[in-house]
């Protein structure tokens, strides 16, 4: 098989899992909601407070948690059904692992921001507000693919070591507060202000350079990271 | 292994530059013309601390890759003896940088870039000891602790560049492209304290690699004994 069929192959393996079982997402997407009414409350110190400003902040919060969740299942069916053992059995390369496992671990993010973002918006952007939503989408892009390829890697790290699940927060959220910064003050620019590609181009820029960085950095020690 | 220099000879030779960098700082260079006044003297010592820590961090991203290149112990132990003394000297970074901040701003902690990268590099490389703490195989911990060795000494500089993003920022800009921005009577305090302060690095990694090899031999006269 060559590399992209191998990657389809594992990338469908992950979607169909998922989609026959749907603990994941559904799980997620009940977390993000959850996140957003105790946003609400932790926020709400006088009546009609403005959120817009707290909105970008809120969201990549939510996104960040709600990623440790599904990074942590995505790696412990594999490790509990012995699935990892037999795909480290196929021939297949361990980058072309990562890459898929990234790649589904990407899907999964969208589903949920495609459920979080609209709702998000609706309960504490202010009217008068309001940006450009391609804009918006290329931020969210950008930083999705930052998060999953750091998470994976990560992900996998954490899923070979005594602790598992409890070691992947201490080691991810610490090396993704960058891209939380860069992320957070995008989208602020763009709902708060209705920015343009101009106003957000350097952190558009840092987005791509750390997704190009962790990307290379990643594909280098995938093979160490995920073990015989 | 053949040593150059002695240990001893190490510390007292950074033990003299770090006292003649303080006397300097205090009896030869001027006093802060700006705002911070007396206050400023902590710079000899709080830059210097930094660097030292960033350079420990780098000694750690060498043998992080040298260890992934070539598994063997003494990568490890430089890798883990080098992110200790880091964390050390980062501590101390966030120890004088505070007491600055207080003296110069009136508060003691301020979000401000570099004070904030080195308290997100505290958590980075002390996340790399619990990794450490919860991999039981030998060879298995060192090269989970190398992989994340190297994406923690990446993301220093991420994070760095990621708090500009963040509103205003009030620490002194001292050295840029267009050079140091010192004049020299401050500078030959600075550069002497940090040699000093670089010495005293190399004489403690040199000191704790010493440490890790008598570990090393004790767990085997352990196992050759039956322990």
């Amino acid at each position: 098989m060559t590399g992209w069929r191998q990657f389809m192959a594992i990338l469908r393996k992950d979607l169909i899992h998922e989609l026959r079982t749907r603990e994941m997402i559904i799980s997620m997407i009940l977390f993000v909601l959850l996140a957003m009414v105790i946003f609400h409350y932790a926020f709400a110190v006088k009546e009609n407070v403005d959120l817009t400003y707290f909105t970008g902040g809120m969201l990549w919060v939510t996104f960040i948690f709600a990623m440790l969740l599904g990074l942590n299942r995505s790696f412990a069916q594999e490790k509990d059904e012995r699935c990892l053992d037999g795909l480290l059995l196929c021939p297949v390369d361990r980058v072309t692992i990562f890459l898929a496992k990234t790649a589904g671990n990407l899907i999964f993010l969208l589903i949920i921001q495609v459920v979080a973002v609209p709702v998000f918006t609706l309960f504490f952007v202010q009217r008068g507000y309001g940006g450009d939503l391609l804009l918006f989408v290329v931020v969210l892009l950008l930083a999705d693919v930052g998060i999953c390829a750091l998470g994976t890697l990560l992900a996998t790290i954490s899923m070979n070591t005594r602790s598992r699940d409890l070691l992947l927060p201490i080691i991810f959220l610490p090396l993704i507060v960058p891209l939380l910064i860069a992320a957070t003050a995008a989208t602020t620019t763009i709902f708060a202000t209705g920015a343009s590609f101009g106003a957000t181009g350097t952190r558009l820029l840092f987005l791509l350079g750390f997704d190009a960085v962790f990307m290379v950095a990643a594909y280098g020690t995938y093979d160490f990271a995920i073990g015989e | 292994m053949k040593k150059l220099v002695s240990a001893p000879a190490l510390f007292l030779a950074a033990g003299v530059l770090l006292v003649a960098g303080l006397l300097l700082a205090f009896l030869y260079s001027p006093i802060d013309a700006s705002t911070m006044g007396y206050s400023q003297k902590i710079f000899y010592y709080h830059a210097p601390i930094a660097e030292t820590a960033l350079l420990a961090f780098g000694i750690s991203f060498v043998a992080a890759i040298l260890y992934l290149r070539s598994p063997k112990p003494k990568w490890d132990h430089l890798g883990v003896v080098s992110v200790r003394l880091g964390l050390v000297f980062s501590v101390l970074v966030m120890a004088t940088g505070m007491i600055w901040g207080r003296a110069a701003w009136g508060r003691w902690w301020d979000w401000e870039p570099r004070l904030t990268t080195f308290l997100l590099v505290c958590f980075l490389y002390t996340a790399y000891f619990v990794l450490r703490s919860v991999v039981e195989e030998e060879q298995r911990r060192a090269t989970f602790a190398a992989v994340f060795a190297i994406i923690a000494f990446i993301d220093v500089p991420i994070t760095f560049f990621a708090t500009r993003f963040l509103p205003a920022g009030m620490h002194p800009t001292v050295i840029t492209a267009s050079g140091t921005g010192m004049p020299g009577s401050m500078f030959v305090s600075f550069f002497i304290s940090m040699i000093g302060m670089t010495l005293l690095l190399v004489a403690l990694i040199r000191r704790d690699l010493g440490v890790e090899d008598l570990r090393d031999r004790v767990a085997d006269l352990k196992h050759s004994i039956g322990g």
